[in-house]
């Protein structure tokens, strides 16, 4: 079903590697990750914590620099980009997804939504269209102008979510985005990731130990002390998925 | 190849590369900040006002003695006299002056650092806020932006009231002192006049000053900071 073959490499890392100084000690966060991800691909990142897991997530989303190695995205070396462009970047290209959700509390559903496309200079106009569309999409059309405060979990996180599309982003980048959430509305957003992933062609690139995610995924990235231990693509995953979904039902 | 070209990232047609953040949008994001944090700002708040109103206090009390003390009227030099409050020689009248300001800049000093350190503590409580506006694609001057307009906001607002008060406190003060009688309009008026703006600019100011560090800590924060789950 995926053409592999076919599609375009969005983001490559190089030999990334990662050191932290702490005190006299010197802590290897990542040992030498060089990975390839194709666009249009839903690429789970899995790993116990302290794995580098999430250093190596950050790296790939632009917001960490490689202490060695290189992070291309879309062919472009990150580390070449000066602030301006990683912003824009970071704006334009890239939707990001937390565990913690992180909306704006002070502000409504549509103006979290629609904050992004302030940032990238779209019309007011054409923005609040734009926002309450992509709240729809997420199911959330009635609640265009609730605060944080007034939404369950799986409801802010879908609110997240349409914000982290309010540019037509390539990627997106979601760190543990089931983390917080039960297990039901684990599932709705891991649905709602993939067919946006079907749908609309995005990059899906998500950080996370919630075994529910690999049935979505196109391959599971398992990262263990900094270094890729093993990949799995879709095909050699089904008989996995079942002996875990079976347990969990279990 | 060319066939997924939807996805060419940074040849997509757009010629500068760029995020913007417009002045509307500024100040209606720190207006909304102040309104709804007002409780949490309440410090700050509370701070800046009485520093304000101690100053407006004491310039009130000063503008209204030396006012009266142009007055020709017999009456009201009588009151003076009595009440000590005018030094006849120069000398003491320096010193009373010096000693003014010297307890005006050190209540100011005492108050930026207190005020610094509240401002201070909402940055750190606001930092997982401040990431994710960086992650959505702001840069370090629009950080810089909001948060030095929104504490202009809540400084102005805070020496507006302490100015007030202190004002007030200033009439209630020199009415003790002298006679009520003596405040009529012209002299209240000229208090208010005199004292309330030059309050309310050092007011202002110091908790732009006050805000400097914090703000410079906000805009230094690093996206990835939105991504950790403690704290």
């Amino acid at each position: 079903m995926t053409t592999r073959s076919s599609s375009r490499e969005i983001v490559r890392t190089q030999d990334v590697r990662k050191t932290y100084v702490m005190g006299s000690e010197t802590v290897h966060a990542l040992r030498g990750i060089s990975l390839t991800i194709d666009a249009g691909e839903y690429i789970s990142i899995m790993g116990p914590s302290g794995s580098g897991k999430s250093t190596f997530f950050n790296m790939v989303g632009g917001l960490d620099k490689p202490t060695a190695g290189e992070v291309y995205i879309d062919e472009v070396d990150i580390a070449q980009l000066d602030t301006y462009e990683l912003a824009w970047l970071r704006c334009r290209k890239i939707g990001y997804i937390f565990q913690t959700f992180n909306l704006i509390p002070v502000m409504t559903a549509l103006e979290n939504v629609t904050l992004p496309m302030v940032f990238a200079g779209t019309d007011p106009d054409e923005a609040r269209d734009k926002g309450a569309g992509l709240l729809g999409l997420v199911g959330l059309g009635n609640r265009l102008n609730h605060k944080p405060a007034q939404m369950s979990g799986g409801q802010q996180q879908r609110v997240a979510i349409a914000r982290s599309l309010a540019n037509d982003p390539a990627i997106i980048l979601a760190d543990e985005p089931t983390g917080n959430l039960d297990l039901k509305t684990g599932r709705e957003v891991i649905e709602l990731l993939k067919s946006l992933k079907v749908d609309r062609g995005v990059t899906i690139i998500t950080a996370t130990h919630d075994m529910k995610m690999l049935d979505a995924s196109d391959r599971v990235v398992w990262v263990t002390d900094g270094q890729i231990s093993r990949i799995q693509s879709r095909a050699d995953m089904n008989i996995t998925v079942g002996s875990i979904d079976g347990k969990e039902i279990a | 190849m060319p066939a997924s070209a939807q996805h060419r990232i940074f040849d997509d047609g757009t010629a500068r590369h760029h995020v913007v953040l417009p002045w509307a949008r500024t100040l209606s994001m720190c207006v909304a900040n102040v309104y709804q944090r007002l409780g949490r700002s309440a410090l700050t708040f509370v701070c800046i006002a009485v520093v304000v109103a101690f100053f407006a206090s004491s310039m009130g009390y000063q503008r209204i003695v030396t006012r009266l003390a142009q007055t020709a009227d017999i009456h009201v030099q009588a009151v003076l006299e009595r009440a000590d409050v005018i030094s006849r020689d120069a000398q003491g009248a320096a010193s009373r002056h010096d000693q003014q300001i010297w307890l005006l800049v050190l209540s100011a000093g005492l108050c930026l650092v207190g005020i610094t350190n509240t401002i201070l503590m909402s940055v750190t409580e606001r930092f997982r806020e401040i990431g994710t506006l960086k992650c959505l694609g702001a840069l370090d001057s629009f950080v810089v932006r909001l948060f030095l307009i929104e504490n202009a906001f809540i400084g102005a607002l805070a020496s507006f009231l302490g100015a007030l008060a202190g004002v007030l406190l200033a009439l209630l003060q020199a009415g003790a002192a002298l006679e009520f009688a003596l405040l009529d309009l012209s002299v209240c008026f000229n208090a208010f006049a005199y004292s309330m703006p030059r309050a309310i600019a050092l007011g202002t100011v110091l908790t732009i000053l006050a805000s400097l560090y914090p703000t410079y800590v906000a805009s230094r924060m690093r996206p990835v900071d939105a991504m950790r789950v403690d704290i």
